[in-house]
């Protein structure tokens, strides 16, 4: 059965992620950017993950940026890219169905490495996300393979590994990745 | 109606010439018709044009300004673009980047997909929107004297900064001047600019 993840494993995983991005691009690049932050999280506030967006609050080596839309995070995601910071985007199901242009446009067409963690509010846990009664359940993946963005599904804390795994995919690729909150954080 | 209102006397293509000469190391979103007049001014250069996401520009320019706050970044809007993420003034007023220039070539309608009128037309009040999302500063320029006066302390000022800028049509738009560098390419291009890849063996 899965289990719902901790929201201090999630950040800590979220810091690794990021040294190790950073790194790399030391590793790349002449001139990284210089900031005393690890990284970047681009919400659109998601109840299923409320209680990392709430942790994320205090912490001070991540900043925060809240966006109006969807839209909006996927697009400022692929500006700071640009500029060599790292980012993660957090957000609902329903958000991404309200992106799928900008997901298509910036991410896929721009080949924008673009790693999101998104929320599967309303999950049934003892039913696998394609089979929900909730059609915003059930159609996250379907979409996404759609599109053919590789994703996996974190299902418990031994999952956690996912995240850093899914980003680098998204920078091998130079694309979209994802990874789908199975139950809501705590 | 909103949209009987006679569109600004200044050319697009000589407020671009104008920014273009003064921007010096700026990074600058050309989006829809700034687009084609901006790649003839000012091609390979450190620009990423926006189409395919028609909205977006603003947003673009916000992560790079973020990433980037060494840099002045110039976003070079559209009001019907606008429209379709005004959400992103109040993002923009928000994250607060003081290297931030949005300029606004307001002219009312959607040229590139024919000149229908944007919603409300011309009486859309985007500096009010501005102002109220949290802009640090937001005005409007009618005339090209006024901005060739202006522009120097435009690119100056404390961002973010929000220019209205009433225009009248562009020669060329995206749908009669197509092409340019790829998208991919101009983000890739772009990215080794800022951060200067070390040469691979």
């Amino acid at each position: 059965m899965p289990e719902s993840i901790p929201a201090s494993l999630i950040i800590d995983t979220l810091k690794d992620t990021f040294r190790e991005a950073r790194k790399e691009l030391a590793q790349e690049v002449a001139e990284p950017p210089q900031h005393s932050h690890l990284g970047w999280i681009l919400s659109v506030p998601d109840t299923h993950q409320k209680t990392v967006l709430a942790a994320l609050d205090k912490e001070e080596q991540i900043r925060v940026l809240t966006c109006a839309t969807e839209d909006e995070a996927a697009t400022i995601a692929g500006g700071l890219y640009i500029g060599g910071e790292p980012v993660v985007l957090m957000i609902q199901h329903a958000g991404l169905y309200a992106s799928v242009n900008t997901l298509r446009g910036v991410a896929m067409d721009g080949r924008i490495p673009t790693f999101y963690m998104i929320g599967l509010l309303s999950r049934e846990k003892d039913k696998a996300p394609r089979e929900s009664r909730h059609s915003m359940v059930r159609y996250a993946e379907p979409l996404l393979d759609t599109f053919g963005i590789p994703h996996a599904t974190l299902e418990g804390p031994d999952d956690v590994h996912l995240i850093p795994e899914y980003y680098r995919l998204s920078r091998q690729r130079k694309g979209p990745a994802v990874v789908l909150v199975g139950l809501e954080t705590i | 109606m909103a949209t009987d209102v006679k569109p600004g006397p200044m050319k697009p293509e000589e407020v671009l010439r104008l920014i273009a000469a003064q921007r010096g190391p700026a990074v600058c979103i050309p989006t829809m018709t700034t687009g084609p007049e901006w790649r003839a001014i000012a091609p390979n250069d450190l620009s990423v044009g926006c189409v395919g996401f028609m909205g977006g520009a603003s947003c673009l320019g916000l992560g790079i300004a973020l990433a980037r706050p060494d840099r002045r970044v110039l976003v070079l809007d559209g009001d019907g673009s606008l429209l379709m993420q005004l959400g992103s003034l109040a993002t923009i007023a928000g994250a607060a980047p003081r290297n931030l220039v949005h300029f606004l070539f307001k002219n009312g309608v959607y040229h590139t997909s024919g000149a229908q009128g944007i919603p409300g037309g011309l009486s859309v009040d985007f500096v009010t929107m501005a102002k109220g999302a949290g802009y640090r500063t937001a005005f409007a320029i009618h005339n090209l004297d006024d901005f060739t006066r202006r522009l120097p302390e435009i690119l100056k000022m404390e961002g973010p900064v929000f220019v209205e800028l009433h225009t009248g049509l562009a020669e060329q738009t995206p749908m009669t001047a197509r092409g340019g560098v790829p998208f991919p390419q101009q983000v890739t291009d772009l990215r080794a600019k800022l951060l200067r890849p070390r040469a691979t063996t």
